[in-house]
């Protein structure tokens, strides 16, 4: 799950690096190469092989199980789900496109034009320096909005394109990828180096462009976090969390530190419930990771991508002098309150918020598949859907139970109780069949992800199993579990789907034949 | 006998009560002799119907008014019933709790055979359970589709007997439905429901304590279940045929259980001499040990445990055990009354091991010792002179048996029932002797090419009871021979004929008098054609399992006259024939309990042959064997509709061959 989300913030970096790059470089004539080539993506022609990027581009028919049949299986899934359509409307991007190539046109021309005045050297110092304030909040302005089209159309062509055709998505990737080292190692953008901006003015407008960078990010990762934005379940985008560093209780149980051998810290309510807690030092804006902090901050100059920056902070460092440091709750008469006369402390930061927020605050987040299960925490939340729904041992007496074993104790326990079939047990005699006619989209499925050379990047890579996860979910509109095997009534619409396109082929051909029999 | 009920029947019978009537027709056994009656009078006919216990229902259209005629069934098998599935089951059964019919006429039936009724589901189910209250055993093995739900229908029986073998979607949900539905349970057959695990075999054991027999063969169940089962106070036959995660250590839990009668280990790989010592040694009552292909070899400490209960095993199988003559000779002087051994495939068994074992267990009365390769005639005539009570001799791959060693057999053991001769090397004047066995029942001697027509003419002079004649590979045999066979042996139901390639028409004339016959193996007879198909098809009306593999001129004619005559064939293979796709299309439209068809490289049946004559047998076919080219070009409507009915294909892809 987080290896996901990574890859896709990884993703989204990418690309954002990739406008963000696209705006600042003055060349037209590769601007308009650029949105050509990016044109294309969208239109994706099995066996035309784009210049530049062979290699992800290879006739798809070649790996696929049915050969021929790539664009009819596309269209047929577009049909079956025209749902998943509606974000996908090439009219909507190439008008976003030719916004930006206007847009880009109009920086080239105030670059252009910045140039002239610098060769000039006529006004006095203050006259220019104002100018070029004048100047650089223009190209502020237009590079915000160059990038939060280019972001738009992200998000609208993750839908159905970048689920079915992994090429795409692993196109816009790689392309983005160089474009950006390339921003970084080679050449510094011309609005940095060709004019010498002051330091003050430079630092205040560069602040609002990084910060409108970040949240035209930040506004991106929100869409492409909801993981099935089109789908039923899921479709709620979730705000992220420090749901990966799940801790199973509060933490500091059990380790019976003697009183007065730590230092106690409390922290503010306010301070515990505050989205970040990592704080850009020149900006000021927050955020939940130290590593996302120190990213932020390459974009503060040179200074701070030294790898030493850029290095996480060593933790022992000073570990061996500085005391033990636990933490207590505000909350007066909790336990973990130091006032509490049996006073556990926590032990990190995290702990504190966890608990505060498990044990002091509201349960807001609602399980949106049972509706009953209420958190406050949202990893909890996550936790809790992984296994919601799977309480599948139902006894007849309405007790339901995740394990076997402990509902066939309940039964063994008590007089008359036995276990009851599942509701959609009635259909499993027709879904029992099933399962082996949907196996060859599956495959399908793997063959699509797999079919495509594997790049040296780990981004990629991920990218690449996350796909794999992507082209199933696809094929159900609902949340496909696959633990859920037959058993499960949502898998339905996924087989129902996947049966549709071999409808297209003669019944005698000999593929179908083989794959469909158990032989 | 049939004709003197019949002669005898006129207005004189009529004035008997029903009930005498019933009683006088009780001592007719033979069916085909109660239908005499039957026919000849109707007060017997009324007296049949009346007392009739046990019917066997073979096409679905009968059943209804099977069910309404006998009010007095109490047994009812469904297992060759052709096309039943669940409306045509839910529709023949009297439906309860309607205000209009009281509640005498539910069915009085107890014990209802399912087996293969691979139609049947849940709801035939629910609608046999609600229509026969007084069900108590239930045989619904080889029904592979079904699956918990099924056993939930059955559970609201409240049954005592349930055989569940090869019901591949019964998982221990469906186990504990029945454990907790019938608390009365008295005998359980899982075999081969491979889903089942030790949770629910440990409720099953919790929940009926009434159990005396379970059979967990082939189960993925570990020592946990046989510590279960061990609670269990009256068990008595426990089969774990199989079960590879059992152990010793299971073995020694399952002894705490000290009222078995049988126990079945055979094929448990990892069951070791130690093990069975420690089960056996705290039995007082256990009559049967099978503990075949499980140890690698008998041991002492086994041996001495034999002891214990060498006053009650009667049964003592060690099939493909490593076997030494000390080992008999320990089995012979401690089990003195032993009934049944068998040795087949045991390494090490001599003469003098035999010897040894016969001498002092003369209640002997089968001796399996099937690739024993060591035996002579030495040990048969220990065998002989020992065991007189001798009744089932298999004695298949002995090599130096001859007829030297069966004549005292044969003189000595007037009661022996069934041997078993494949590949022995005999000749006829080993049959000569064996023909003074006038009992005899079963005859192999398949792989016996030495023997001619002769040999068939000393059998079928004296063993007029003959129920089974293999003679697979007897390629000295002719039409002469069976003619003998014919005339001699009327009672024959099972006759192989297989690889005998000097058959011809003329031979099956002579073997369509034999009116019983039920099986008949005629495979790679290249000479027989139609003409002789049709003469076995009008003369055999009983045939139920016909085999024609390779009767390379068999043609259209035989089939049509399959298909008018044969209405019992249930199982038939022409493969490799030379039939056409009218008269496929015919037989399988014509024949009604026909079940399983056989039918591999029919290269004169066009596709559109076989979508024809496949549909018009499509609700009664139970299992198909088909060439697997044939998957991707027959309609899928079809193939769905065939699945639905419950019908299994199996695709072949074996090359077109043509021998003999």
């Amino acid at each position: 799950m987080e290896g996901r989300m990574t890859s896709l913030e990884a993703t989204m970096k990418a690309s954002s690096t990739m406008a963000s790059s696209m705006a600042r470089n003055a060349d037209p004539d590769q601007q308009t190469l650029r949105s050509n080539s990016v044109e294309q993506f969208y239109f994706p022609r099995p066996g035309q092989s784009l210049p530049g990027i062979p290699p992800f581009f290879g006739p798809p028919s070649s790996s696929l199980y049915l050969p021929n049949d790539n664009e009819a299986k596309f269209g047929n899934q577009f049909e079956s789900n025209p749902s998943q359509n509606t974000d996908w409307d090439p009219q909507a991007i190439v008008s976003n496109l030719t916004f930006l190539e206007q847009k880009i046109k109009q920086v080239k021309d105030i670059v252009q034009s910045m140039n002239n005045r610098e060769n000039q050297v006529a006004g006095g110092s203050s006259e220019l320096a104002a100018k070029q304030q004048l100047i650089t909040a223009d190209l502020t302005s237009i590079i915000i909005q160059l990038i939060s089209t280019a972001g738009s159309l992200l998000p609208s062509m993750k839908n159905p394109l970048l689920s079915s055709n992994p090429a795409v998505r692993q196109l816009g990737n790689t392309l983005g990828s160089p474009m950006g080292f390339g921003m970084n190692a080679n050449q510094r953008p011309s609005v940095d180096s060709k004019t010498d901006i002051p330091d003050t003015g430079k630092t205040s407008d560069y602040d609002e462009l990084m910060n409108s960078l970040n949240t035209a990010q930040d506004e991106r990762d929100e869409l492409i976090k909801c993981p099935n934005p089109c789908g039923g379940e899921g479709s709620e985008p979730t705000p992220m969390e420090d749901h990966d560093v799940k801790e199973s209780d509060d933490g500091g149980e059990g380790e019976n530190l003697p009183p007065g051998s730590y230092v106690v810290l409390q922290l503010e309510k306010e301070e515990i419930l505050a989205p970040h807690t990592h704080f850009c030092l020149i900006c000021g804006k927050g955020f939940k990771r130290d590593a996302n902090l120190r990213m932020h901050m390459r974009g503060h100059g040179d200074e701070y991508k030294t790898p030493a920056a850029l290095a996480k902070p060593t933790k022992d460092s000073g570990a061996d002098h500085a005391p033990v440091t636990r933490y207590s709750c505000p909350f007066v008469g909790c336990k973990r309150n130091k006032e509490h006369k049996k006073f556990q402390p926590l032990k990190t930061i995290l702990c504190v918020k966890n608990h505060y927020k498990r044990s002091h605050c509201d349960k807001s987040y609602t399980c949106s598949r049972c509706n009953t299960k209420k958190f406050s925490v949202i990893a909890d939340l996550k936790t809790h859907e992984k296994h919601c729904g799977r309480d599948k041992w139902l006894c007849s007496c309405g007790t339901t139970f995740s394990r076997k074993d402990k509902l066939f104790g309940h039964v063994a326990l008590f007089q008359g109780h036995t276990p009851a079939l599942p509701m959609e047990d009635v259909k499993v005699s027709e879904a029992s069949e099933q399962p082996h006619d949907s196996e060859p989209m599956n495959e399908m499925a793997r063959s699509m992800v797999y079919s495509f050379p594997s790049s040296s990047s780990d981004g990629i890579s991920n990218l690449d199993m996350k796909m794999a996860d992507d082209v199933r979910g696809y094929f159900s509109p609902l949340s496909f579990d696959p633990c859920f095997g037959a058993l499960d009534d949502f898998t339905r619409p996924g087989f129902d789907i996947s049966e549709n396109p071999f409808s297209f082929l003669p019944s005698g051909s000999c593929s179908y034949g083989q794959q469909n029999g158990d032989s | 006998m049939s004709h003197d009920s019949g002669s005898s029947a006129g207005a004189g019978v009529e004035s008997l009560s029903l009930d005498l009537l019933a009683h006088a027709l009780a001592g007719v056994r033979d069916p085909r002799d109660r239908k005499s009656c039957r026919l000849a009078s109707r007060a017997f006919a009324r007296a049949e119907a009346a007392s009739r216990r046990a019917a066997r229902v073979l096409r679905r259209e009968a059943l209804p008014r099977a069910l309404r005629a006998f009010p007095a069934l109490s047994s009812l098998d469904l297992s060759a019933c052709a096309g039943l599935d669940d409306a045509s089951l839910a529709a023949a059964l009297p439906v309860p709790g309607s205000s209009a019919e009281p509640p005498g006429l539910l069915l009085p039936v107890r014990r209802v055979l399912l087996a293969r009724a691979s139609g049947v589901g849940w709801r035939g189910l629910e609608a046999l359970v609600a229509a026969c209250p007084r069900l108590e055993a239930v045989d619904l093995s080889h029904c592979v589709a079904a699956g918990d739900r099924e056993m939930a229908a059955l559970a609201a029986a409240g049954l005592r007997e349930l055989v569940m073998d090869k019901c591949l979607g019964v998982t221990d949900v469906g186990l504990a439905k029945v454990a907790v539905g019938c608390p009365g349970l008295q005998r359980l057959s899982v075999k081969w429901c491979r889903e089942i695990s030790d949770i629910g075999v440990k409720l099953l054991a919790k929940k009926c304590p009434e159990l005396r027999s379970v059979d967990i063969s082939y189960l993925k169940v570990t020592n946990e279940s046989l510590r279960s089962l061990s609670t269990l106070e009256k068990l008595e036959d426990i089969a774990m045929v199989s079960c590879l995660f059992i152990d010793d250590d299971g073995l020694q839990m399952l002894s705490m259980c000290n009222s078995l009668q049988s126990i079945d280990v055979s094929r448990c790989h990892h069951v070791s001499s130690l093990g069975l010592a420690s089960l056996i040694d705290g039995q007082r009552f256990l009559r049967k040990i099978n503990a075949a292909h499980s140890l690698h070899e008998i041991e002492t400490c086994v041996l001495s445990k034999l002891s214990t209960i060498g006053e009650t095993l009667t049964v003592l199988r060690l099939d493909g055990l490593e076997i030494f003559a000390s080992n008999l000779q320990a089995i012979g002087s401690t089990c003195k009354n032993l009934v049944e051994i068998g040795l087949s495939k045991c390494n090490g068994v001599t003469d003098d091991g035999i010897v040894s074992l016969v001498a002092h267990c003369c209640d002997l009365r089968t001796i399996d010792v099937t690739c024993c390769h060591l035996l002579t005639n030495d040990a048969l005539a220990a065998i002989a002179e020992n065991c007189r009570k001798i009744e089932c001799l298999r004695l298949e791959s002995c090599p130096f048996i001859s007829e030297k060693g069966l004549e005292p057999i044969a003189t000595l053991c007037s009661h022996l029932k069934e041997i078993d001769l494949t590949d022995c090397r005999i000749n006829d004047a080993a049959l000569q002797h064996l023909a003074s066995c006038s009992e005899l029942l079963i005859l192999k001697l398949g792989l016996c090419s030495s023997i001619s027509d002769e040999g068939l003419v000393y059998i079928s002079s004296n063993c007029g009871k003959l129920v089974e004649l293999d003679l697979y590979r007897c390629s000295a045999i002719t039409d002469d021979g069976l003619a003998a066979v014919a005339s001699g042996c009327k009672k024959i139901r099972m006759l192989n004929l297989c690889y005998c390639t000097q058959i011809t028409d003329a031979g099956l004339k002579h073997v369509s008098a034999l009116e019983e016959l039920t099986n008949l193996e005629l495979r790679c007879l290249v000479r027989i054609t139609g003409i002789g198909i049709t003469s076995i098809a009008i003369g055999c009306t009983s045939l139920i399992e016909l085999d024609l593999k390779r009767c390379y001129s068999v043609d259209d004619a035989g089939l049509w006259a399959l298909s008018r005559y044969s209405q019992n064939l249930r199982q038939l293979t022409i493969s490799y024939c030379q039939v056409t796709g009218l008269g496929l299309g015919h037989l399988l439209g014509s024949l009604r309990c026909l079940q399983d068809v056989k039918m591999v490289h029919l290269s004169w049946v066009s596709i559109e042959g076989f979508e024809m004559a496949l549909r018009a047998s499509c609700g009664r076919l139970k299992k198909l064997k088909l060439l697997g080219g044939l998957r991707s070009v027959l309609s899928t409507e079809l193939l769905q509709m065939l699945q639905a009915c419950g019908c299994r294909v199996r695709w072949v892809d074996k090359p077109l061959v043509y021998k003999g």
